[in-house]
């Protein structure tokens, strides 16, 4: 609190010594084809050279002294609004910027620069543009934002097919996943074929891998910030989509015209049918439902209500069964104080859930694990004036982690069991300001205070060893009753960025941050499954920080055509949370004693070239990166490769216009492979077992990973009188076929049916790879 | 525990069917040959035994180099010591295996630890003989599918298994399943090991592996094991079925009770095994 206090002071302070007449101009900015917010539009101010961004819910904000101004409003693939504005007194102005179509019968507006990239001070920031997403070639027709995400500078997959991803040398539980500011704790479905996220309902997406604003906080290494569409309040529309594996409409329309809208989107698998299995009483599907209500009260208040719920089932022939799924809601008051002060008050839900089971008669169960938070944020925006602003709030967070209860079923040989549930409360306080000391540097620095509390109802168990997994020896207990403080983690967070332009069209940027994670995932391979549990830090797991040093080098070229920029970056994460080898994650009521927490080192160099507009948009990126780590128990104590090091990756996304029917677009990845523990040789042991020798973790790699995709959409041309707008999007995934690999596991020589070939001394080793070459088709109709 | 982690095991083999697979050659980590002990000491007659091998590369075929001779000694808490001796009989199919020179036979409630020397290096190994639940009873039952469509005809028969699973005491259990005195994997890199966490005392109703003919003589074995040993089968387990690291954990050695950086087990155990010949059910 006391660091908040200081940097609020030293504002009002900057502010009172400016003190002159002076008025505020502020507002909303929204695309006049549907009234949805912009996000990120640079609203220029000509006489003084400075500018704001509008915040991300499409509200800007500016201070000037009495006067006269040209005020432009600039934003991608929109016609820049220029207006002039006499302000002598403070004033409330709604934009509305109008889609730029390049017709010939219409005159271009061409307004300042558009070099938000080499302007704004964020760095280590990757935004999606969604309408090109969909025009990309997916797999099975389904557009993917993470699939986009896998091929950003900086960003690592773990191999094709999963919806996990490695943000600089992090893991995949070190990213936070928020869709509407609500967390989400698995994102995948059919155990990442797709993502959560149905491309329907999507308005944008960002991605911060460095430089974090003090306002987020909980994860170690990226937050990847998913907004779903508010519906337009314009006019009543919508889309319909049919592709191989799954079909959606979405619905969108004013409930009073531009004063609130809804809405709503359903997406459904028929994966049932692709999965060939025979029998008809198979079941394998999974959905997705986003809804979403809007009110504009008046301009000072306006009212959100975001809802997603997804789930995957899987039940084979009755018998048994397995299904995950992930439900948010988030409530937000975006409330305009006065001119200067933007509040935002959030109200969040989330919970994450699976359950396995068994009818059968002997071994009926039912397995079921689940996760839930309610938050309540508290954020607030406060313009000075176009070179000071201040952001601070505070957040709250009630977690509950229920790791296991399983039931059994009539006459099984199970028993009633259930783990423990563990609870946690997390604080968080946080200021952040914007100051641009001059016209050509500007700071950003802030803090983060986590208070962080791991509390009852819950039995703490002492252990004669904590770290023997084998047979663990409680020697003590202590019991400690609802909401009681069992530990607390205070951990301060500094976050520091600064940019300097050099010239119109080159900037340096640099940044520090520190991040604290007391949510941990416990998985022990390379790609979670939806069946992995998560744990609060407590009184044997320590909150996992990471510091990250980032530098970078920002220009435009061409008149700001292209966006180029290399960032380099050093992260060290202490604590981070490993599991001793052959840890037994699965329903362990001794879990504390399979944690080992060590040391993680990881840098990098990025260079990402990137086009926004014309015919031809896209980006190459390009990575070499290295990550490390080095933890006590695993692996003897001897420093290895992270599951996800690969140290070169290159993607290049590509959509191309060529005229009104038809756009092209291509995707080509290229990764060195992960690395893999693979056997020094094998013995003889029990019936006919052949054991490989294991003498150091992830010692090898993967072959090189590449694979080409190609799309092509066609529009027909609209006909006149008609209402709808149709497309048709061809996909060819995997154009060359490439057997890319996913993994490479041992086996004794044996045929496909398990019978052992040979004398049963001989073993090989077996490459899994997953898609070959793969057309889709998927149609969409927009009415 | 079997049953779920099967249904674990099942969730990889879904994310599988999408994949293809083929052999591929790899550049396999020369290391240094590892002693390896199999061991066995139970309280039935004639089982307990130790079998010494080495490692090899990972591409070596063939039968793994025994060795021949070792001094291979096992002490009981009681101070007794009984000598093992190199295959007595010079059966060349049992090169490696040692025997007990006398009569011997495991008792509830002693330790016994074992000792190898081999080439002046000793490996070590000590385990408590506990006791173990007994069977109740094994039931013949027609299997539907196997009856629709047999893989092997005549193989129309599972067998199910009935036991009372004490509840106030830790178990471990191992299970062995023979049919006509081979040994019965449904997957070349099963194995049946259980503990007593999730177990209720009624355990009815359990199929063991495999599918029988009528006549075929099938034999449920089921020892006790220490919790250092469901460890290790655990482990054996978890390494024998592991995909490379992607969903499973990085494949590791299992953690086992030698010293001195064998490879393998010194299990002692006691054993309950019930025979039967397979009949069709209500006959």
């Amino acid at each position: 609190m006391r660091v908040f206090f200081i940097v609020a002071w030293v504002c009002l302070l900057v502010n009172m010594a400016q003190a002159q007449e002076k008025f505020t101009l502020n507002g909303y900015i929204r695309d006049a084809a549907n009234g949805e917010e912009l996000i990120g539009v640079t609203v220029y101010v000509k006489e003084t050279q400075a500018g704001v961004i509008s915040n991300a819910y499409g509200f800007y904000s500016l201070t000037l002294p009495k006067g006269t101004y040209h005020v432009s409003f600039t934003f991608i693939g929109m016609k820049t609004v220029e207006r002039i504005i006499e302000l002598n007194a403070d004033k409330s102005m709604n934009i509305e910027l109008q889609e730029e179509v390049l017709n010939l019968s219409e005159v271009v507006v061409t307004g300042e620069r558009e070099d938000e990239h080499v302007v704004k001070i964020q760095m280590s920031k990757n935004e999606l543009n969604l309408a090109q997403v969909k025009k990309l070639p997916a797999l099975f027709g389904e557009p993917d934002i993470i699939k986009t995400i896998q091929m950003l500078p900086g960003v690592i997959s773990a191999g094709e097919g999963t919806s996990s991803f490695f943000v600089r040398g992090g893991s995949a539980d070190q990213n936070l996943i928020l869709i509407d500011e609500a967390p989400v704790y698995d994102p995948s479905h059919l155990f990442g074929l797709f993502s959560v996220f149905n491309a329907d309902v999507i308005k944008d997406s960002e991605l911060y891998k460095g430089g974090i604003p003090a306002q987020f906080g909980g994860r170690l290494s990226s937050i990847l910030e998913v907004r779903t569409k508010d519906g337009n309040n314009k006019k009543f529309g919508g889309e319909a989509g049919i592709g191989l594996l799954a079909s959606s409409l979405m619905l969108e329309g004013p409930i009073k015209k531009d004063k609130s809208s809804f809405i709503v989107s359903a997406r459904r698998s028929y994966v049932d049918m692709f999965l060939k299995l025979a029998d008809q009483d198979n079941l394998v599907y999974f959905y997705d439902v986003n809804a979403k209500v809007n009110w504009r009260a008046n301009n000072k208040n306006r009212f959100f209500l975001a809802l997603y719920a997804g789930r995957d089932d899987f039940n084979f022939d009755g018998e048994f069964g397995f299904d995950w799924g992930n439900k948010t809601a988030t409530f937000r008051w975006n409330h305009l104080y006065n001119d200067k002060l933007f509040s935002n008050t959030s109200l969040i839900a989330s919970k994450f859930d699976y359950g396995l089971g068994s009818s059968t008669q002997s071994d009926g169960f039912q397995w079921d694990s689940d996760l839930t938070e309610y938050s309540f944020k508290q954020d607030q925006n406060y313009f000075f004036n176009p070179r000071l602003s201040l952001d601070f709030g505070y957040h709250l967070t009630y977690r509950q982690f229920n790791p296991g209860i399983i039931e059994p079923g009539e006459g099984s040989i199970f028993k009633s069991t259930a783990l423990q549930k563990e609870y946690a409360l997390d604080h968080a306080f946080y200021a952040g300001l914007e100051h641009q000391v001059s016209d050509k540097l500007t700071f950003q620095y802030g803090a983060r205070l986590s208070i962080f509390q791991n509390i009852g109802e819950q039995m703490v168990y002492e252990y004669e060893d904590v770290n023997n997994n084998v047979q663990p020896v409680r020697t003590d207990s202590t019991y400690y009753g609802d909401f009681e403080n069992i530990k607390t983690y205070i951990n301060l967070e500094p976050r520091f960025s600064a940019r300097y332009i050099v010239n119109e069209s080159t900037s340096i940027k640099a940044s520090y941050n520190r991040m604290v994670q007391n949510t941990h995932l416990i998985s022990s391979g390379t790609v979670p499954l939806p069946f992995n549990t998560w744990a609060p830090s407590s009184t044997y797991l320590l909150p996992q920080k990471a510091d990250q040093l980032a530098v970078g080098y920002f220009k435009n070229l061409n008149n700001n055509r292209y966006e180029f920029s290399v960032e380099a970056y050093y992260k060290d994460i202490q604590n981070v949370t490993d599991f001793a080898d052959n840890a037994r994650i699965f329903f362990n009521q001794d879990l504390a004693t399979e944690f080992r927490q060590g040391a993680s080192e990881a840098y990098g160099l990025e260079l990402m070239l990137q086009k926004r507009k014309g015919d031809l948009s896209g980006f190459i990126s390009y990575t070499w990166s290295k990550a490390t780590r080095q933890v006590p128990g695993v692996n003897h104590g001897n420093e290895f490769f992270a599951n996800h090091d690969r140290r070169n990756s290159l993607n290049v996304v590509a959509t191309y216009d060529y005229n009104d029917k038809w756009t092209f677009g291509g995707n080509f990845t290229y990764g060195t492979g992960r690395p893999i523990t693979l056997p020094a040789g094998s013995y003889e042991y029990g019936d006919g077992y052949l054991p490989d020798i294991i003498t150091e973790r992830n010692g090898y790699r993967l072959s090189d990973f590449h694979r080409m995709d190609l799309s092509a959409t066609l529009t027909p041309r609209k006909n006149a009188g008609k209402k709808y707008e149709t497309s048709w999007v061809f996909s060819l995934y995997n154009v060359y076929s490439r057997k890319n690999p996913f993994s490479v596991y041992t086996r004794v020589t044996m045929d496909d049916d398990g019978n052992i070939t040979g004398d049963g001394t001989q073993k090989e080793a077996r490459l899994i790879y997953l898609f070959p070459v793969l057309p889709s088709i998927t149609y969409n109709i927009t009415f | 525990m079997k049953s779920l982690k099967l249904y674990i095991g099942l969730f990889l083999f879904l994310v599988l069917t999408w994949s293809c697979e083929e052999t591929i050659p790899i550049d396999s980590l020369q290391t240094e040959s590892k002693v390896v002990i199999e061991a066995l000491v139970t309280n039935h007659e004639g089982r307990s035994y130790v079998k010494l091998s080495r490692s090899r590369g990972f591409y070596e075929t063939g039968a793994t180099p025994r060795i021949t001779n070792a001094d291979v000694r096992v002490t009981t808490s009681l101070g007794e010591t009984i000598v093992f001796v190199h295959n007595p009989t010079a059966d060349p199919e049992k090169n490696g295996y040692y025997w007990p020179n006398a009569n011997f036979t495991g008792e509830v409630g002693l330790s016994y630890t074992l000792n190898v020397t081999v080439n002046g290096e000793v490996y070590t190994a000590t385990e408590e003989l506990l006791p173990v639940t007994t069977i109740d009873s094994l039931k013949v039952k027609v299997d539907d599918e196997e009856l629709e469509d047999p893989e092997v005809p005549g193989r129309i028969y599972s067998v199910l298994f009935y036991a009372k699973e004490p509840q106030d005491r830790v178990d471990h259990y191992l299970f062995k399943f023979y049919r006509n005195d081979s040994i019965l994997l449904d997957w070349p890199t099963d194995i049946y090991f259980s503990d007593d966490e999730v177990l209720g005392e009624t355990i009815d109703d359990v199929e063991i592996a495999g599918y029988y003919s009528e006549g075929d003589v099938v034999r449920v074995e089921m020892f006790s094991l220490t919790r250092k040993a469901f460890i290790f089968y655990s482990d054996l387990s978890n390494l024998l079925n592991n995909d490379g690291g992607m969903f499973s954990p990085p494949p590791a050695n299992p953690r086992n009770n030698l010293s001195n950086g064998a490879l393998g087990y010194f299990q002692v155990s006691a054993m309950d095994f019930e025979e039967m010949v397979v009949t069709p059910p209500g006959d």
